[in-house]
């Protein structure tokens, strides 16, 4: 129940006074009340859905740059465990040498 | 799909548990309190990529699990009227009442229905004027917007046969309960980050300073957990304890005021039992005075019904996080998710069923003794 799933706003409508859409989830399209974010978002935003309503929606430059700056610690983790473990047999075969 | 593949690479992944095992010069306790957050770490067996530098314990972060039973009574009496239609989430149909559940109501003609949203309850109510809807609203902050919402539509377009059983619950009480037992491990919080979409994170800001604990506001999908470890294990190591953010493609500090706005003006808090746990004052939200006729306890006359809670299983003892729902005695032989003792083995985001389901119980039962 509490899942928040991130969709796609394909249009944007009111019925009876009430901001609602349509919004794609990767393929399955259902109905939202965007009432609480209607003053933030147009056709083609994301928003976090939770029981057909939109509760935030999804900075995508953020997205991004939370991504990049994720995968740009994970290569640099992994050159520094390449460096250790190159120092670590290095010091192994000084040690070995001597 | 946009926003979930990327935040899903193992390769990336596997760097961040790198850091975290790096990070960590000693194993550090922390608590989720959210059923989505809990399935991710069981199905991805992240602890055990973690090899010892972070302990999970599963907070109460399941809102099917922690619906006190006396709730679950009064949804089933309503179930079986013959003049209503009840209707609910999906996960609370095969919750376990004092004597039976919501779906085998149903199966001796009680009507009822299965909605996605709160509005399907209200749209049910217009089509069937000469029945009473009544919708289970449960669930934490998440939930209570649509909640409010559905109530508030009911009255702004004079729909008189629609009511809620309100069972709802707000996590930072049950955080500070957890806190304050004098049993406490946990070290470090993973917020729960939808919560936070809807509430902000300036609630935890004095537990964090009161516990000095980090609480780290934190998405659903792999990368994001591993990075709210990250940054509470960093914290941790460096004797800080802050709320940060790790979620910031979707939580802001204030996070949704027009939401936020609505469930107040609907619902107020009350003390609130909660199932395995007991009572946390101001944990509940209830609907306002104004609101009272959609509320289907005071419609139908439930409000004095009172049911104590039976051990029958150590669903608390799970909840709290004292026991893993392997270590419990019935996990896998007499309770699973098609014969379900409590209700962590019946909802999808309940951590007896996460374990069940993920098979992180095989071969691990046998090693680790009931404490």
């Amino acid at each position: 129940m509490c899942l928040g799933i991130p969709g796609r706003i394909l249009e944007i409508h009111d019925d009876r006074g009430l901001a609602m859409g349509r919004v794609d989830f990767g393929g399955v399209r259902r109905e939202v009340c965007l009432a609480y974010v209607a003053d933030q978002v147009r056709p083609g935003d994301y928003v976090v859905v939770h029981v057909g309503f939109a509760i935030s929606r999804v900075d995508e430059a953020e997205a991004q740059r939370t991504f990049e700056a994720l995968k740009e610690m994970s290569q640099l983790e992994e050159l520094e465990w390449m460096r250790e473990v190159a120092e670590r047999s290095l010091a192994a075969q000084e040690d070995r040498a001597s | 799909m946009k926003y979930l593949s990327e935040y899903r690479d193992g390769e990336v992944a596997r760097g961040l548990i790198q850091r975290i095992r790096r990070a960590a010069t000693r194993p550090w306790v922390l608590m989720e309190v959210c059923g989505g957050q809990t399935h991710t770490i069981v199905r991805q067996g992240l602890t055990e990529l973690l090899g010892g530098a972070v302990e999970m314990i599963h907070g109460p972060g399941c809102p099917v699990c922690v619906t006190p039973l006396e709730q679950i009574d009064k949804a089933l009496r309503l179930a079986a009227d013959s003049n209503v239609i009840f209707t609910s989430f999906g996960d609370m149909l095969r919750v376990p009442g004092s004597e039976c559940d919501l779906l085998q109501v149903r199966a001796r003609g009680g009507q009822v229905r299965v909605v996605y949203s709160p509005l399907d309850a209200l749209d049910l109510a217009v089509k069937h004027p000469d029945k009473q809807v009544v919708f289970f609203a449960v669930g934490f902050e998440t939930t209570a917007p649509a909640n409010a919402m559905a109530v508030w539509r009911a009255r702004q377009l004079g729909i008189r046969n629609f009511s809620m059983l309100v069972s709802h619950v707000t996590v930072p009480p049950a955080m500070e309960a957890i806190l304050s037992a004098p049993d406490n491990r946990v070290q470090g919080f993973l917020a729960a980050g939808h919560v936070c979409t809807v509430m902000g994170w300036t609630e935890y800001e004095p537990i964090a300073e009161r516990y000095r604990v980090p609480i780290i506001v934190t998405g659903f999908e792999p990368l994001d957990i591993l990075e709210g470890m990250l940054l509470a294990v960093r914290q941790l190591e460096e004797g800080r304890h802050e709320v940060e953010n790790q979620y910031l493609r979707a939580v802001r500090r204030q996070g949704t005021p027009a939401a936020r706005e609505l469930v107040s003006r609907v619902f107020r808090l009350v003390d609130r039992k909660w199932r395995g746990i007991g009572e946390i004052p101001g944990s509940g939200l209830a609907l306002r005075e104004e609101f009272a006729d959609f509320d289907a306890e005071y419609r139908f006359g439930l409000e004095a019904m009172q049911v104590s809670e039976p051990v029958e299983c150590r669903a608390g003892d799970v909840l709290k996080g004292r026991l893993k729902p392997v270590q419990c005695p019935a996990f896998g032989k007499v309770c699973t998710p098609e014969h379900p003792l409590g209700a962590p083995m019946v909802s999808s985001e309940g951590a007896c069923a996460a374990y069940y389901n993920y098979g992180r119980f095989r071969g691990e039962s046998a090693e680790m003794a009931a404490p």
